[in-house]
């Protein structure tokens, strides 16, 4: 019986480096098969929440829960600084380590599964280019390839990090479709992103975020200008030389002992 | 011609055993080395020659100019300077390069503390490196057994290792198999470097382990391929440096490593990826 | 009448204290000696009157040695500093110049005819050894004057002629530092002397023994020109004159193959340098490894060689062993 319950739950959740917090005592849940667009200006966060999601960083305060995910459910796309693409390795073996979770270390690649790494392909548009070295792609190749990885494996929570930086038109709309249609087949999907044309197009829902959630909700309810410029207000607040937060002191304080 | 080659080892059972010796070596390191060159751990080798100097002298305390003792001894300080360096790499702001050289010179330095307080003037470390010309049947089996057990591992951990080194994210999402390999990885390192140091000197050793797979980086596509093309390298440099010792008298390790050098200069010259000549001939541009 | 005899007592034994004042511990000649048989040498010459302290001592090798700070203090309060000279200790003018030592330097092997030697090949270039070696010379030809490079052989202890020489030259650097002991200092080195030239005699006689087909040795050191030269015993060696320089394929196939050609009988292996490629000649040859022979430095007091006639002895007993069977 599939659960039914939201994905993610995050309890007054603050995560950061070195103390600052990136994402400030958020609280809110993303519902199970939900799209979810999480914006806001440059430092506001986006790239930590999802960290945080992952794994990545533990929480410096409060907590995040995934209801009912195991890690080997979620699917995470960094942005692409994080990996080196002067690495020898061919596109069609960078695809195939989406399916890891299959074969983990030392399964072989039977004619089954070349056969979905050729098809993960070929719904990237990237099949001629399969025994290629990752190297000698252009920036929306790469994410392409990504994606196609992303499609092998089959997740059920899907976080994108800035997926359509860098990256051509024709590719992003691409990329679109295959979001959608992720969408369609249930799987919940956080993507970060900074182009709000793109948000209000095809997401329905929408996080705003300036380390706190500025609004959360429907799209269009969301990206109002107010909204907006309240966003930008908080995060030209940021800190070098922030005092220790006290918030967690007086929440304590006011409720009863 | 073919005489030329073959007769010194015809003739000769210190040439067979060196031969061998090389062999079993340009089978285990390179592979490692290749790896190594990917996570940009090229100094690594240079860096445990020196850190496995307080385990030698400790070896050497307690038991004398034993071999065994030592090479154990300097075994186990290796160890446990490139597993420190790992882990603190993994959990804390340091890059692996930093970790490790912040390690291998507080090793170093204690080593060289503890050989003064014996008060001997023997230089330890040039009683424990070894020459290839001189490999008994103990430095033979070593070499061979390293070899192979590095060949098996390596076989074992190369889907995560890759991974590891391509997308550590990834894999550090995918399982939990992340830290093992590293580590696993390095103990493999360390375990090939002091095998190498024992039988055949730190010179031979290293450079049998980095250089082949530093010139395949010029012709392979791939990590398999950089592996292949590393060990061919690894083997002709053997066979070639052992003949050039041979005839034209000059010391076999540094003979065998700059016939490795010769290759990696070809290589950058004439190497399918990237080698300088190939760069510039004027060919035309493919369809697609 | 009493009273003057008292004083007269009294005066005697002030001066017989004011004697032994000047001969206790406190004003012993303080030396010191740049390693171990030279050490000992300055030990037998100079008996009780003089202190030695030893820089390289035993089973050490004076040719990677490197002085301490605690060895530059113990020249700075030294009188005298015996070195052997011929560079054997290429540290020595940084030693003196660092410890700002004062005192006087006595090179043992001054008045010693020097041997030379080529560090490729090994062979010694004596007058009594030129003559052996002249058609092999000129078999070698340009080979020779390409890679021969000619270097002193600072081992001149190894012939017993020149640890006269070396005798005479420490008793009287002995006697010019302390005039009052020359006596003390003759007799020493006359019943040295004496027992020197007993050993010389038994080393002799010892070798001569050996048929002549059998005098030949291989050994990691070249170390024993001297010794091969003064007493018939003719030296080959795999590697050059100091432990640094590595091994080339082909002076090993040379000596393996002149073992075998030549029948030489033993190899022998030495305190001071790695031997696991002596084991590999000795295996490939089927050639006897000797025994560990002396020669840059004695061994530790418990072992066979911890003075300089005692290492004549030693290395002498395992040479006959293993190349008379």
């Amino acid at each position: 019986m599939p659960n039914q319950g939201p994905a993610i739950i995050f309890s007054d959740l603050t995560l950061g480096y070195d103390r600052h917090p990136a994402v400030h005592h958020i609280n809110g849940e993303v519902k199970r098969g939900e799209l979810l667009a999480v914006v806001g200006p440059n430092g506001a966060g986006k790239s930590t929440l999802l960290k945080g999601i992952i794994g990545e960083l533990s929480p410096l305060g409060g907590s995040l829960k995934l209801d009912g995910l195991k890690k080997s459910d979620i699917a995470y796309l960094p942005q692409q600084i994080d990996i080196d693409r002067s690495f020898p390795i061919s596109v069609f073996d960078c695809v195939a380590t989406g399916l890891w979770r299959e074969i983990g270390a030392w399964c072989g690649l039977d004619a089954d599964r070349e056969a979905e790494v050729a098809r993960a392909l070929a719904t990237v548009g990237l099949v001629d280019l399969a025994h290629r070295p990752v190297g000698a792609l252009s920036g929306g190749q790469f994410q392409r390839v990504l994606f196609a990885r992303l499609l092998l494996q089959d997740a059920a929570l899907i976080l994108l990090d800035e997926p359509f930086r860098a990256v051509d038109t024709k590719t992003v709309a691409d990329l679109i479709a295959l979001i959608l249609r992720w969408h369609g087949e249930g799987r919940t999907v956080l993507a970060a992103l900074h182009d709000m044309e793109q948000v209000r197009a095809h997401f329905p829902a929408t996080l705003l975020m300036a380390r706190e959630v500025v609004a959360w909700g429907e799209t269009r309810k969301v990206l109002t200008p107010t909204n907006l410029a309240k966003a930008r207000q908080l995060v030209e607040a940021f800190d070098e030389h922030a005092e220790v937060c006290e918030r967690d002191e007086s929440a304590r304080e006011r409720q009863p002992a | 011609m073919i005489d030329t080659v073959v007769s010194p080892f015809i003739e000769f059972s210190f040439m067979r055993r060196a031969l061998v010796g090389c062999l079993a070596l340009s089978l285990g390191a390179p592979p490692i080395g290749v790896f190594l060159m990917l996570r940009r751990m090229s100094l690594m080798g240079d860096a445990m020659s020196h850190a496995i100097l307080p385990g030698a002298a400790i070896g050497y305390l307690l038991a004398g100019l034993s071999l065994f003792a030592m090479s154990l001894g300097g075994f186990a300080a290796g160890l446990a300077v490139a597993l420190a360096a790992g882990l603190v790499a993994r959990s804390t702001v340091l890059r692996e390069d930093a970790s490790l050289a912040a390690f291998y010179l507080v090793s170093l330095a204690l080593g060289v503390l503890i050989v003064s307080v014996r008060g001997s003037n023997i230089d330890l470390l040039h009683v424990l490196f070894g020459t290839v010309l001189a490999l008994d049947d103990a430095a033979l089996i070593l070499v061979a057994a390293i070899a192979t057990v590095s060949l098996a591992v390596l076989a074992v951990i190369y889907r995560p290792l890759v991974l590891e080194c391509f997308d550590p994210q990834f894999l550090r999402s995918a399982s939990n198999l992340s830290s093992p390999t590293h580590l696993l990885f390095l103990v493999l390192v360390v375990l090939n470097l002091v095998a190498g140091f024992q039988a055949l000197g730190t010179l031979m050793a290293v450079g049998i382990m980095l250089l082949p797979a530093i010139a395949a980086r010029f012709w392979a596509e791939d990590v398999s391929g950089l592996i292949v093309i590393a060990v061919l390298i690894a083997f002709v440099s053997s066979l070639s440096g052992l003949l050039l010792s041979y005839y034209a008298n000059v010391p076999t390790g540094p003979a065998i490593i700059l016939l490795c050098g010769v290759f990696y200069l070809l290589s950058m010259l004439l190497g399918v990826r990237g080698g300088l000549i190939y760069r510039l001939l004027p060919r035309k541009h493919l369809e697609a | 009448m009493k009273y003057r005899l008292v004083m007269q007592i009294g005066l005697a034994l002030a001066v017989l204290v004011g004697l032994s004042g000047g001969a206790d511990a406190a004003d012993k000649v303080k030396t010191v000696a740049s390693f171990s048989i030279l050490g000992d040498m300055v030990r037998q010459v100079g008996g009780d009157r003089v202190e030695v302290v030893t820089l390289v001592g035993p089973d050490g090798d004076a040719h990677v040695f490197s002085p301490t700070p605690a060895d530059a203090k113990t020249l700075a309060g030294a009188e005298i500093f015996f070195v052997n000279g011929l560079g054997f200790e290429g540290w020595m003018e940084r030693l003196e110049k660092s410890s700002g030592f004062q005192g006087k330097t006595v090179v043992a092997s001054q008045g010693v005819k020097p041997l030379t030697m080529s560090e490729e090949e090994g062979h010694h270039h004596g007058e009594e050894a030129k003559d052996e070696h002249e058609h092999e010379d000129h078999a070698k030809g340009e080979d020779h004057d390409d890679e021969a490079e000619e270097v002193t052989d600072p081992h001149a202890w190894q012939d017993l002629a020149n640890g006269k020489i070396y005798v005479a030259n420490i008793r009287d650097g002995l006697i010019a530092a302390d005039p009052d002991g020359k006596a003390i200092y003759e007799a020493n080195a006359v019943t040295y002397l004496d027992a020197i030239a007993k050993e010389e005699e038994a080393v002799k006689q010892a070798l001569a023994a050996l048929p002549e087909a059998r005098r030949k040795i291989i050994t990691s050191h070249d170390a024993f020109g001297y010794f091969g030269a003064a007493y018939g015993l003719e030296i080959v060696a795999p590697e050059g004159v100091s432990t640094e320089s590595e091994a080339s394929a082909q002076d090993v196939a040379k000596i393996i193959r002149q073992i075998k050609a030549e029948k030489i009988p033993a190899v022998f292996l030495e305190n001071v340098t790695d031997h696991r490629l002596l084991d590999q000649i000795a295996r490939e040859t089927g050639a006897k490894i000797g025994g560990t022979l002396y020669s840059d430095a004695l061994s530790g007091p418990d072992g066979p060689a911890p003075t300089y006639l005692d290492m004549f002895r030693h290395n002498v007993g395992t040479l006959t062993a293993a190349l008379s069977s």
